[in-house]
């Protein structure tokens, strides 16, 4: 409450200050780690997996499905070019088509088709990766036990990531990241160029989508912002540093006996000054009081993956009013006002950050104050990482250092420009750059000193 | 509400209060009047998990659900309301009192799940041919998957 009190006073100060720079390394860390993970595991995968020769009967689906140049299933640039830019076609006319159910508020439409996408994925992707590591592996799981297992571990893995609420928040986090690995591993099996040329494309998506003012996901994070909702969506949400944000501390607040606590003048005191300061914060430099929110929803996991990315900055007094109605029920409506703006306004200045948006670039931050990323940046970033993974290690090793030097630089952008900014094109440029480098560089470099036993 | 422990001194909050400054006119230092925050969090989680006027509506789903031929909820009871479980039954808070059982009834459900499992499933590997006969081939998974041909669908 003391530094509710500090911050009270100068409302207007930049967020500067030592909040920020104790937690802002916790709140990177935190969005590092499972980037990491998700890269890691995919990695794995590919490399118990795959087999890099044979082409997958996916690309000579889609290759026939486009009506590819040459004969379905060959890898080369015109179809590869052909079908990155139909994915593209399909994720935008997706993109809208949510934007549109999200205007209509078709709330429920959402969370069916995102329950159901989530599901799909963890029953049907995680049952064949689970088929594809026994059959590799070698090892005699019996049918009924496995036939007990998956759509149970699906089923819990679905909840779990899902309604966030109702499960410990790690397991939440695991589920996400479980859902972007299997997702990355079956974009993986596509044929070289054209995951090269899929990254590339959708790199520019992101950057066209979030950042063009006709963009879809622009069009759903104005709609969002304009209306202070959150699209339903599987965004990975990492843990708040500080756990005052955490909803039992304001149900604690909420319950806590008035009357004898305060009385009318610091009531109004304290009413008068967050509004004062809502309204300084307003006026002056917007940043430092707005917090960014972005969702994405997860696509269908067959060829259109819809991205929608939505950044929903609320203003501080915007969330006074939404606390304001939330806890008109309760016993004081003056003491609740009191009790529940000044704790939950008070840290999100300090923090800045980016919302990621699952499939849009997009970092932000949450209402609690921590760091969300979206599923697709992980998916696209873990696709690139494994089609590195098809051809040698050390191209892994680059590329991973430059994905994640480019979320560092993603972050910084975002922090300086303190609105939603696509988190794909950085890392992906950094990515690919990083590959061809290495590949046509660093390796002979690396093969001649060994062969010459200079070193390594 | 029953979200305050009596008798829980305030130094409980020194870690995640501030401390209160010590004017007396501004609102917010009326940190010192307020009760400190439950001593006990029911869920691993803390103050960010589930309310506890919602756990218990929660833990007895969870537990229902569990028969529907999906013990991994029962799992995921447990390892939610772990502090619930972890405080021995004489001396925890009054307020677990009503998930306690739920969850206690989880526990028991899923490591009887897991046993019954875990010994098909070691018999049928370690057994192999011998025990079962020429069924074993006709059982194990990656056969069974050859057979229906679902693995040719990711190449």
């Amino acid at each position: 409450m003391a530094d509710a009190a500090a911050a009270a006073a100068v409302p207007g100060d930049a967020p500067g200050g030592t909040t920020v720079l104790d937690s802002l390394g916790e709140d990177i860390t935190r969005i590092v780690y499972p980037v990491s993970a998700c890269m890691l595991l995919v990695v794995l995968l590919v490399s118990l997996l795959s087999s890099p020769s044979s082409p997958s009967p996916l690309s000579a689906s889609i290759a026939a499905a486009t009506g590819g140049v040459s004969g379905g299933g060959d890898d080369d640039i015109p179809t590869a070019l052909i079908t990155a830019l139909t994915f593209v076609v399909a994720v935008t006319a997706a993109t809208f088509l949510l934007a549109l159910l999200f205007y209509l508020r078709c709330t429920p439409c959402l969370r069916a088709y995102l329950g159901f996408s989530a599901l799909a994925v963890l029953l049907v992707l995680g049952g064949q990766v689970a088929l594809l590591l026994l059959s590799r592996l070698r090892f005699p799981l019996d049918a009924v036990s496995f036939a007990l297992l998956l759509p149970n571990a699906a089923g819990a893995l679905a909840l779990a990531a899902l309604a966030p609420a109702s499960v410990p928040i790690a397991l939440h986090q695991a589920a996400l990241v479980a859902i972007a690995v299997l997702t990355a591993f079956w974009f993986t099996l596509l044929p070289e160029w054209t995951t090269w040329a899929l990254l590339v494309a959708m790199a520019i998506y992101d950057l066209a989508a979030v950042l063009l003012p006709g963009g879809p996901l622009r069009v759903l994070l104005e709609l969002a912002i304009q209306r202070n909702e959150e699209i339903p969506a599987l965004v990975y949400e990492a843990r708040p540093v500080d756990p005052r944000h955490g909803r039992n501390w304001r149900l604690w607040r909420e319950g806590r006996q008035p009357g004898a606590d305060l009385d009318d003048s610091s009531t109004v005191e304290v009413i008068g000054e967050v509004l004062g300061r809502n309204l300084q914060a307003n006026s002056g430099n917007s940043s430092s009081s707005q917090v960014h929110e972005a969702a994405t929803l997860a696509g269908d996991v067959s060829n259109s993956r819809p991205r929608v990315t939505l950044v929903a900055a609320l203003s501080s007094s915007d969330s006074t009013v939404a606390q304001v109605g939330e806890v008109s029920a309760l016993q004081e409506h003056r003491v609740a006002v009191a009790e529940m703006s000044v704790p939950l306004i008070q840290p999100r200045p300090q923090r800045s950050g980016e919302e990621v948006v699952e499939d849009e670039d997009g970092i932000g931050l949450s209402s609690s104050g921590a760091i969300k990323l979206g599923l697709g940046d992980f998916i696209f970033y873990s696709v690139l990482v494994g089609r590195a993974a098809m051809y040698d290690y050390m191209t892994v090793y680059a590329c991973y250092l430059a994905i994640i030097a480019g979320l560092g630089i993603t972050l910084l952008l975002l922090a300086f420009f303190r609105k939603a900014l696509p988190a794909l094109p950085v890392s992906i440029a950094l990515g690919i750059v990083f590959y061809v480098l290495t590949r046509t560089l660093l390796e002979e470099f690396v093969v001649q000193c060994s062969t010459k036993l200079l070193m390594f | 509400m029953e979200t305050r422990v009596a008798g829980v001194p305030e130094d409980e909050e020194s870690g995640l209060l501030p401390r209160p400054s010590a004017a007396g006119r501004r609102p917010s230092s009326r940190g010192p009047r307020f009760p400190p925050p439950p001593a006990a969090w029911a869920t691993v989680d803390g103050p960010l998990g589930l309310p506890l006027e919602d756990a218990e509506g929660h833990a007895r789903r969870f537990f229902l659900w569990g028969f529907a031929c999906l013990p991994f909820l029962w799992a995921i009871n447990c390892c939610y309301f772990w502090p619930v479980i972890r405080s021995p039954a004489a001396s925890s808070p009054s307020t677990f009192a009503p998930i306690r059982p739920y969850v206690v009834r989880s526990a028991i459900g899923f490591t009887i799940f897991s046993v019954v499992l875990i010994t098909w499933a070691t018999t049928f590997i370690v057994g192999g041919e011998q025990l079962f006969g020429p069924v074993w081939n006709d059982l194990v998974m990656y056969n069974v998957a050859d057979k229906l041909g679902i693995t040719g669908f990711m190449g």
